[in-house]
């Protein structure tokens, strides 16, 4: 359960972690269209939407509209809070996983 | 897909791994492949030049067929590049969008320059000078774009490449136009080749 494991709940799902996951992979500065990160996650346009709607709540990512009509471009960027974010819980789910692996060994 | 907010730890590892794998598989270019595609241009297309005008005494002009080599291996490795470029850029915005579009303008302004001043000297120079222009002369832009790639995304071993380019198209200055093509064939070509290996080396450690 995310209460006990102590990780981030908004990123702790498994959508939501390939979101950040991904987003990550780019350099800082850049953005991901939403059809692409889409197409990379292999989801529907409303599942998408509303994880999305999470990260953007919690002030993780950060969703741009630019143009209009048909040619119009929304991106998706990691925004800086979101990053530490992820470090954070990658920090923590690493101790997690070295805990429960030094309590495997222990006679 | 259902969202799963009770997946274990060891889950969450796994869905973490497998996202990383997947986005360096869709947005990383591969630089391997990249340079070992200039660099065959060079050892290669260089290389069937110089081979054409070894023999010459004295030194008049690479054959056409070696001159057509070149293009077309050239045309090749634009395919090449633009393929393994494609997929790891599509909806990819931002900062490195900038930089992508600054290199390939500079690129393309001293390229155009570069014809222009071959044009404009042709009739006028001597047939080293004119040989150096040729030849060393899209070598030592290839180092520039290079060392402006380096600067712009802090890439050491472009910075390396553009550097050692720069340096061996600058060095075709004291040499004889065979010369020269050996030269930019061997330490141009040989470079791209080496920088890919050492990609390529690095890829599979970080992998």
């Amino acid at each position: 359960m995310p209460a006990e494991h102590g990780l981030d709940p908004v990123i702790h799902g498994q959508v939501r972690l390939r979101v950040m996951v991904t987003l990550a992979a780019l350099p800082a500065g850049d953005d991901l269209s939403f059809t692409r990160l889409q197409e990379v996650l292999g989801l529907t346009p409303g599942n998408l939407i509303s994880h999305l709607r999470k990260l953007e709540e919690a002030g993780y990512v950060t969703t741009a509209r630019s143009g209009g009509g048909v040619t119009g471009r929304t991106s998706v960027s990691l925004s800086q809070q979101g990053r530490q974010a992820l470090d954070r819980y990658m920090a923590d789910l690493r101790e997690l996983l070295d805990s429960a692996g030094a309590a495997a060994r222990r006679p | 897909m259902v969202e799963d907010q009770d997946m274990s730890v060891r889950e969450a590892a796994a869905v973490m791994q497998d996202a990383r794998i997947r986005a360096r598989h869709e947005f990383v270019i591969s630089a391997p492949a990249v340079y070992t595609a200039w660099g065959l241009v060079w050892l290669l297309g260089y290389g069937a030049m110089w081979l054409s005008v070894r023999g010459q005494h004295p030194y008049r002009s690479p054959s056409g067929v070696s001159i057509a080599a070149v293009f077309v291996l050239a045309a090749f490795a634009v395919a090449a590049v633009l393929i393994v470029a494609h997929r790891a850029v599509a909806g990819v915005g931002g900062r490195s969008a900038r930089r992508r579009t600054t290199i390939l303008v500079t690129w393309a302004t001293g390229y155009l320059i570069l014809l222009v001043v071959q044009t404009a000297i042709s009739g006028s120079v001597s047939v080293r000078t004119l040989a150096f222009v040729d030849f060393a002369g899209p070598l030592l832009l290839a180092g520039l774009v290079y060392l402006v790639a380096a600067v712009l995304g802090a890439n050491r071993p472009a910075l390396a490449l553009g550097g050692w380019l720069v340096l061996v198209a600058v060095s075709c200055a004291w040499l004889a136009p065979a010369a020269m093509l050996a030269t930019c064939a061997l330490a141009g070509g040989g470079a791209f080749l080496l920088i890919a290996a050492a990609e390529a080396r690095i890829g599979r450690h970080a992998g």
